[in-house]
């Protein structure tokens, strides 16, 4: 177990370095310098660069970078907001928290309502119940995120004028529901489709017929004895879920216009402000890599076979 | 599953064509004939893997279905754009924001003038055009016969040159004389040989809607929907392709290696898998898009293969690379795992002992015999990669205008849903449908080829 783990770690730990090499050498690839425009002199530059140090050798400026990161550095804004420190940007402005909110809702949402559906359907195996989730699902996990964020915003927003429009800073509890209904959609009908199959998987096991034989009540086996088994798959889930809120989150924040970390992510790309973009990058990577070793590790707990299967390798 | 049982069936003993012993005689001891032999016998005829798996797709019933709306997608996409009179580019300043099936105040016009006359002239190719011809020399072939005439002076206001049964040889007639509701129509010289340099004008017969709308500037919704999906599926094959490429090579590379060269393969493999892909993709979309064209713009006049790049974009050919870097991950686990399994039967131990090389054992015996996985994981690539053109596109990074895709169609829209919901229904529609049909087809490859499911 602990070996495991700091396995997972060190895979991890490499992850988040490559991650920041590939990030850096990606960035100085780019010709040119990022001060460059048509009335700086040769002098300016040289000023400049000399300023933000990028006048030494490439090996000292990856150094400095990654040791910056330690320390919390993550250079200053060049465009979007001249010379604010990046870390300020992403932390300091509220963006931050903004997104974290949507997108830990979302989640919760998707789990809250997936994993429900899918026992419903595992249980009405074969009914319309069943056949109306199933085409349902299906449907919703081939609909793009940002149809659904349009369909929501032209249905409830528009024409019944039940929600506001524009969430703007997400002020009051209603301008959550859209942006957050449209983040979950696509995850929880995942989750149901996997909850479903892992369900159907663990009903027909040796264990639930013992224990329909032992006469104990329908709930009972489903919570007890089929769910618990049955939901390792949506844990494995949980890592890429993770990730698809993040991007997901690009996609909700610029429809409903949330000034949130994802919108200003993709203005940084669009203005190509190159320290925003890296700093942002770096954090929402380290957001997925932990999640993904936390997932990891939580499902070797929850799962002594995977242990057993991996003692006899 | 009934001619096992036939088999079965003829180790039993039938005790009804067994004679009695007292009946019988000399002639029940005399060897079978060839004939009584081969009833004897009977062979299952062989099925072959594709025959079945071809057998088996077709008794889904919701993949066949899936693969017919693929189909009709196809043709829709490749074929269409061809068979309507409108380009995705082209901007008709006469016709903006139009809904589906709405015509222009023009094209009624020309429409109304349809229904008296056989066919309305103009200089363009646009449908229900009405145009205004300066001087010059002109010719119109109707009916297999040529007509050539000249125009002295500008006709400064809409001209529309129409042939009705009863008016032969062709008519000019203005717009403002016939709004005058005039019918002092001028008629025309006509000789059978245009002048040197003259202009052919085009017929039109029928008026061809605007079946999606039209965009604000003009441009036909449906042209466009047709390139976008055009462009999506390009590159949701291409991109498939070299997932499938890659993918496969290194799997099979690193099943077949074994030991620590294995270990290391996917140790790198487990780092790449754990790389936030997305935010990568944004990264390279916006590294790649000053190199990339600098690079497009030196080769392009040279080297063909670059040319049709640089057709397609800086957008999608950065989709491409990432996709060449980030997503072959999950196609080599997957061959890794069937290699290693492959890799211990008789006939890789039988190639090796006849000193084949690791090549060809790969290319040969190995990756042939994971082609249904092969199959069904680049099948599955496709809408991921088609989600992920569309995603970019959305966020304003995929293809550059005036190139539409199914994504940036959507984001387009975004600014108007509020007026022309529509813009945004047709090419959210297609793409779902596209996504959707993938993705069932996917599916029934997968209960279809994979052996393993087999009842």
């Amino acid at each position: 177990m602990l070996g495991y783990t700091l396995k997972r770690v060190v895979i991890a730990i490499l992850t988040m370095l490559l991650v920041a090499v590939i990030t850096f050498f990606l960035m100085n690839a780019v010709p040119g310098s990022p001060f460059l425009n048509e009335k700086s002199t040769p002098q300016q530059i040289a000023n400049a660069n000399a300023k933000y140090g990028l006048d030494k050798p490439k090996i000292v400026q990856l150094k400095n970078y990654l040791f910056g990161y330690f320390k919390g550095d993550m250079g200053v804004s060049l465009k979007m907001q001249k010379d604010t420190a990046v870390s300020k940007i992403i932390f300091g402005q509220g963006k931050f928290t903004l997104s974290i909110r949507v997108g830990v809702w979302s989640l919760i949402l998707a789990v809250v309502v997936g994993i429900p559906l899918g026992c419903l359907a595992a249980y009405n195996r074969g009914k319309w119940v069943d056949s109306f989730l199933r085409v349902f699902t299906t449907f919703g996990v081939a609909v793009p995120g940002f149809v659904v964020a349009a369909l929501l915003l032209i249905i409830f927003g528009v024409q019944l004028k039940w929600l506001p429009v524009l969430s703007q800073s997400l002020s009051t509890p209603s301008a959550y529901v859209m942006p957050v209904i449209a983040l979950a959609f696509y995850p929880s009908c995942y989750i149901a489709k996997l909850t479903r199959a892992s369900m159907l998987d663990a009903i027909n096991q040796d264990y639930i017929r013992t224990a329909r034989e032992k006469g104990l009540k329908t709930g009972k086996i489903i919570f007890k004895h089929a769910l618990r088994n049955s939901l390792i798959p949506v844990v494995t889930y949980l890592g890429p879920l993770t990730a698809g809120t993040i991007t997901g989150g690009f996609v909700v924040e610029t429809t409903f216009g949330i000034p949130g970390l994802g919108k200003y992510f993709i203005s940084s790309i669009l203005a190509r402000d190159y320290p925003i973009i890296m700093g942002t990058t770096i954090v929402l990577a380290a957001l997925i890599i932990i999640m993904n070793l936390v997932v990891d590790v939580v499902y070797k707990v929850i799962d002594p076979r995977i242990s057993l299967m991996k003692a006899e390798d | 599953m009934d001619i096992n049982k036939k088999n079965f069936n003829l180790f039993q003993l039938n005790t009804e064509l067994v004679p009695k012993l007292d009946e019988m005689s000399d002639s029940d001891f005399e060897p079978a004939s060839k004939d009584e032999k081969k009833s004897m016998v009977e062979m299952r005829r062989s099925v072959s893997y594709w025959a079945d798996a071809h057998r088996r797709f077709r008794a889904n019933k919701v993949s066949m279905v899936a693969l017919y709306v693929f189909i009709f997608m196809l043709l829709f996409t490749f074929v269409g754009p061809s068979l309507i009179p409108y380009n995705y580019s082209d901007q008709y300043r006469d016709e903006l924001k139009l809904g589906p099936f709405q015509y222009s105040e023009q094209e009624q016009r020309v429409r109304s003038l349809l229904k008296d006359n056989d066919a309305v002239y103009a200089t363009t190719l646009i449908p229900g055009s009405l145009t205004s011809i300066s001087a010059g020399d002109y010719y119109i072939t109707y009916k297999r016969v040529t007509y050539a005439f000249h125009i002295d002076s500008t006709l400064a206001d809409s001209v529309i040159i129409l042939n009705t049964a009863a008016q032969d040889p062709l008519t000019v007639v203005t717009d403002k004389a016939l709004k005058a509701g005039k019918s002092d129509a001028k008629a025309l010289a006509s000789t059978s040989a245009p002048a040197e340099g003259a202009v052919k004008l085009k017929a039109i017969t029928y008026v061809f809607p605007h079946v999606f709308g039209t965009d604000s500037v003009g441009r036909d919704l449906m042209a466009r929907c047709m390139y976008g999906g055009r462009v999506s599926l390009i590159v949701g094959i291409i991109a498939a392709l070299i997932v499938l490429i890659i993918g496969a090579t290194y799997g099979a590379v690193a099943g077949l290696a074994g030991g620590v060269t294995d270990f290391i393969m996917m140790r790198i493999v487990d780092i790449i898998y754990s790389v936030p892909d997305v935010l990568i993709v944004l990264l390279l979309q916006v590294i790649l898009k000053d190199p990339l064209q600098k690079w497009f713009d030196t080769f392009s006049s040279t080297n063909a293969f670059v040319r049709t790049l640089s057709d397609l974009g800086v957008g999608i050919v950065s989709i491409f690379i990432t996709f060449a870097l980030l997503y072959w991950v999950g196609m080599s686990r997957i061959i890794r795992g069937q290699v290693l399994q492959l890799k211990q039967q008789e006939y890789v131990t039988a190639a090796n002992a006849l000193g084949v090389p690791n090549r060809r054992i790969i290319k040969r015996h190995l990756l042939p015999n994971c082609v249904g996985q092969l199959v069904i994981t680049t099948c599955l690539q496709i809408p991921s990669a088609i989600f992920l053109e569309s995603f970019l596109s959305f966020l304003g990074l995929g293809v550059s205008a005036p190139m539409a895709s199914l994504g940036s169609l959507c984001s387009d829209a975004l600014d108007t849903i509020t007026i022309y919901p529509y813009r945004l229904l047709f090419p959210a529609v297609i793409l779902t449908i596209l996504v959707l049909s993938l993705n069932l087809i996917g599916d029934g490859l997968r209960d279809a080829l994979d052996p393993r499911l087999k009842k």
